[in-house]
């Protein structure tokens, strides 16, 4: 599909807006994300990595899936940053009050408790104002499902390690003979 | 400078359209197809699950663009919500040259002599538009075998239950692979009657392109050998071959032309950079998909025509049907994939008819693989999603875990349909379609019937464990539609009661004709390419024989 030029420019604005946004007003450029802080990134490795722990496989971290969703909200899914972003921030206000630390630094256990309720709407309702819990949930296991999963061109997948883990042979055989415009 | 006038103007370049661009084309008429997407590419998202025309979690690999092409989707309460191809119920399948026919599984299925005439066999089910076609299976066979040598089709003819054949299929059959060989031994072993699935894909080197190196990433992908048979690459080819059909891509067709007398003109249409334009013909055939084409025709609106072509008697849109999709999962303790590409290779027709208590059915077949992203959500119901379990699951089960399913016949109503949105447009400014209205609720029993039946198959193979899938609630409202989209034209003799006649051409009008899946009376119990494409040969046959008179008229 060509984009006509008014289109095209939209388009452009569009992605490089939301970008500049963020490095000028939460000054990011440092955290080599796209639109996530530091501290929001550890906040979502940690969530990915016990949806898709590492263990004689690699995990969520290794395949690189915190790349993947910087790289798909940005590129795709802009309306998705708010929901990483408010989630996170609901989080970690729940984690501080209740446990006085970042959810990151608490033990594997109490990490999947916390994940098991809030997929349920179980964790107490006053931190989740401006996000709704399980949505939240859902949306960081999706992508990461598809970071872990997907192909590695989207920027998750390092080294083909979940086709490795599921023993598929890639990147697959490429034969001839492929058509182009009708001929 | 206006477009030189043509004989033919055929909108949509997908199974329908491209048939009838070659019929006409080799018996010189001249013909412009237009197509809104572009040429296929394999290279674009190779291997890519993510953007394959099933998944589409990042976008759909043969189209439509995202951005430019909502749909509105109308819930009972009569809320409506723009959608995109992302959402689910865009009733999505392709946009571009083969449209489905690039990405599809190749399933090539003939419907049964019983699927013409459900209403004769059934009677008359309260609460449904269940109707017989105005053509049989014995009209529509040669038909079938032109679909089946023109564009190529394996396949044998040990399927018992399958209508009568006057020729081979000019390829053999595919061979089993591990999954279809053990699963097709138990259903023998059942007193039922497994068969090799006939498939759109050169099991030899066919056509001057050679044959299946069968590899996992088939449906929902361009072939990397191009020995998957779809338009783009047969009849399309053939049809610009001799100097009488332009294929005009990133074309977007706004509406048809339609004069004082009730005549078709031509179209207008958008080019690849925005510009309106208008095309004229002596005559136009649409041939959008069933989604597509009621909507352009409902957007054609003209002085005998107030509320769209061929819609006077509020037949347009109407009948929207697809297939649900029901069957069964089974976890086996032993490999019993090998991941021979695509992966469906057997199936049963055990189940179609004659189901006691039920209204049709449905045929069960193997699955395509599952890609391992896909894979994720192939779980019972209650295990876990995430974590360590998730993970053991996807290593311990993906080549031990076997699905049967199919599509099951839905039972037609009037409620389901496409209307054009009075508010949302698309990007060229056209106002878009709207879908609305539930299924029968006779679907569920067929799927309840059919998933029992793969369940009892599956545990019967030495599955260890065995869940149904695809059954649907209740109450099931959400219109139908999706990748089997069809029946929104519906073909008749009456004209109070249909869109158009047994070839395709609209009752009012007599030089626009439809061609696609929308004119589909009923859906049968199979996927309905290989009948979309008979139908079409027969239609484009019709045509040029009566060319002359219609023009002339
Ligand atoms: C992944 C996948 C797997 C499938 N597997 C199978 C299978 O195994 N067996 C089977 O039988 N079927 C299968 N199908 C379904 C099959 O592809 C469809 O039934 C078939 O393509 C429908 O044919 P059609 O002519 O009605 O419409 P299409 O083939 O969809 O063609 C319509 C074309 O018209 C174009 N168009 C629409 N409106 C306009 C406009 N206004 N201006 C310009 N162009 C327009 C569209 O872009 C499209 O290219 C599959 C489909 C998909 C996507
Ligand atoms: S299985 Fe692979 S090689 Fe065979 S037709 Fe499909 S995509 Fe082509």
């Amino acid at each position: 599909m060509q984009y006509n030029r008014r289109n095209f420019l939209k388009h452009l604005g569009f992605i490089y807006g939301s970008l500049l946004l963020y490095s000028s007003c939460n000054g990011n450029q440092k955290s080599g994300y796209r639109i996530f802080t530091k501290e929001e990134a550890s906040c979502l490795i940690a969530l990915c990595e016990q949806i898709i722990p590492a263990d004689e496989d690699p995990g969520a971290t290794d395949a690189g899936v915190i790349n993947f969703i910087d790289k798909q909200t940005t590129l795709r899914f802009p309306d998705d940053e708010a929901i990483f972003k408010n989630g996170i921030v609901a989080l970690q206000a729940f984690c501080k009050e209740k446990h006085n630390c970042l959810f990151e630094q608490l033990s594997s256990v109490e990490q999947v408790s916390i994940m098991k309720d809030m997929e349920r709407n179980k964790l107490p309702g006053e931190y989740w104002q401006k996000a709704n819990q399980a949505s939240f949930f859902n949306l960081v296991l999706r992508r990461t499902m598809q970071g872990f999963y997907g192909s590695p061109r989207h920027g998750g997948n390092k080294d083909y390690v979940s086709y490795r883990m599921m023993k598929l042979d890639y990147p697959l055989l490429i034969g001839q003979n492929r058509y182009k415009d009708g001929k | 400078m206006a477009n030189k006038h043509v004989n033919v103007i055929i909108v949509g370049a997908g199974a329908g359209g491209g048939v009838i661009a070659k019929e006409l084309a080799v018996n010189g008429l001249s013909v412009i197809l237009f197509e809104r997407g572009e040429w296929p590419v394999y290279d674009k998202n190779a291997n890519d699950e993510l953007i394959s025309q099933r998944i589409q979690e990042l976008g759909n690999a043969f189209g439509p663009d995202w951005k430019r092409n909502p749909r509105v989707l109308i819930s009972p309460d009569g809320k409506r919500t723009t959608i995109t191809p992302a959402n689910g119920g865009y009733n999505h399948n392709a946009a571009c040259v083969g449209s489905g026919t690039v990405s599809y599984g190749g399933m090539a299925w003939r419907f049964m002599p019983e699927d013409f005439k459900l209403k004769s066999i059934y009677g008359h089910v309260e609460g449904s538009s269940l109707e017989d076609w105005p053509v049989t299976y014995d009209d529509l066979e040669p038909y079938y075998e032109k679909a089946e040598w023109e564009i190529g089709v394996s396949g044998d003819e040990t399927n018992p239950f399958a209508g009568p054949r006057n020729r081979p299929y000019p390829m053999p059959a595919f061979e089993y692979n591990r999954e279809a060989r053990h699963l097709s031994e138990t259903c023998k072993k059942m007193g039922l009657h497994p068969f090799p699935i006939p498939m759109l894909r050169n099991s030899i080197p066919y056509n001057g392109r050679p044959r299946c190196i069968r590899n996992r990433t088939c449906v929902g992908f361009a072939c990397p050998v191009d020995a998957k048979n779809g338009t783009q690459n047969t009849v399309i080819p053939v049809a610009m071959k001799t100097g009488n059909c332009e294929v005009k891509t990133g074309c977007m067709v706004a509406n048809i032309i339609i004069d004082e007398k009730g005549r078709a003109r031509g179209v207008e249409y958008f080019d690849s950079k925005g510009n309106g334009k208008t095309q004229t013909a002596d005559m136009v055939v649409v041939a959008g998909a069933a989604t597509e084409t009621a909507r352009l025709l409902l957007n054609s609106k003209s002085k005998l025509h107030p509320n769209g072509a061929g819609n006077n008697n509020d037949w347009v849109g109407r009948n929207l049907q697809g297939h649900v999709y029901t069957g069964a999962t089974g976890l086996f303790d032993f490999d019993i994939l090998d991941l021979t590409g695509p992966g469906a290779t057997m199936a049963i027709c055990d189940f179609n008819h004659h189901n006691p208590g039920l209204v049709g059915g449905g045929m069960l077949c193997t699955e395509f693989f599952q890609l391992p992203y896909a894979f994720t959500g192939n779980r019972p119901s209650g295990s876990a999603r995430w974590g360590k379990e998730h993970k053991d699951y996807q290593r311990k089960y993906y080549y031990r875990s076997a699905r049967l399913h199919g599509p099951v016949q839905e039972i037609p109503n009037f409620d389901s349909r496409i209307t054009v949105d009075p508010t949302v447009k698309d990007y060229w400014g056209i106002p878009v379609a709207a879908m609305s209205g539930g299924r029968h609720p006779l679907d569920r029993d067929n799927c309840i019937f059919l998933s029992s039946k793969a369940v009892e198959i599956l545990k019967e193979a030495g599955a260890v464990q065995v869940w149904p899938r695809g059954i649907p609630g209740k109450v099931s409202y959400s219109p139908s539609g999706g990748q089997h989209q069809a029946g929104t034209c519906r073909m008749g003799n009456d004209p109070k009661t249909s869109v158009v006649n047994p070839f395709g051409q609209i009752h009012e009008i007599e030089n626009l004709f439809v061609a696609d899946g929308s004119v589909l009376v009923t859906n049968g119990g199979f996927n309905p390419v290989l009948t979309i494409m008979a139908i079409a040969y027969r239609t484009g046959e019709y045509i040029v024989k009566n060319f002359n008179s219609i023009k002339s008229s």
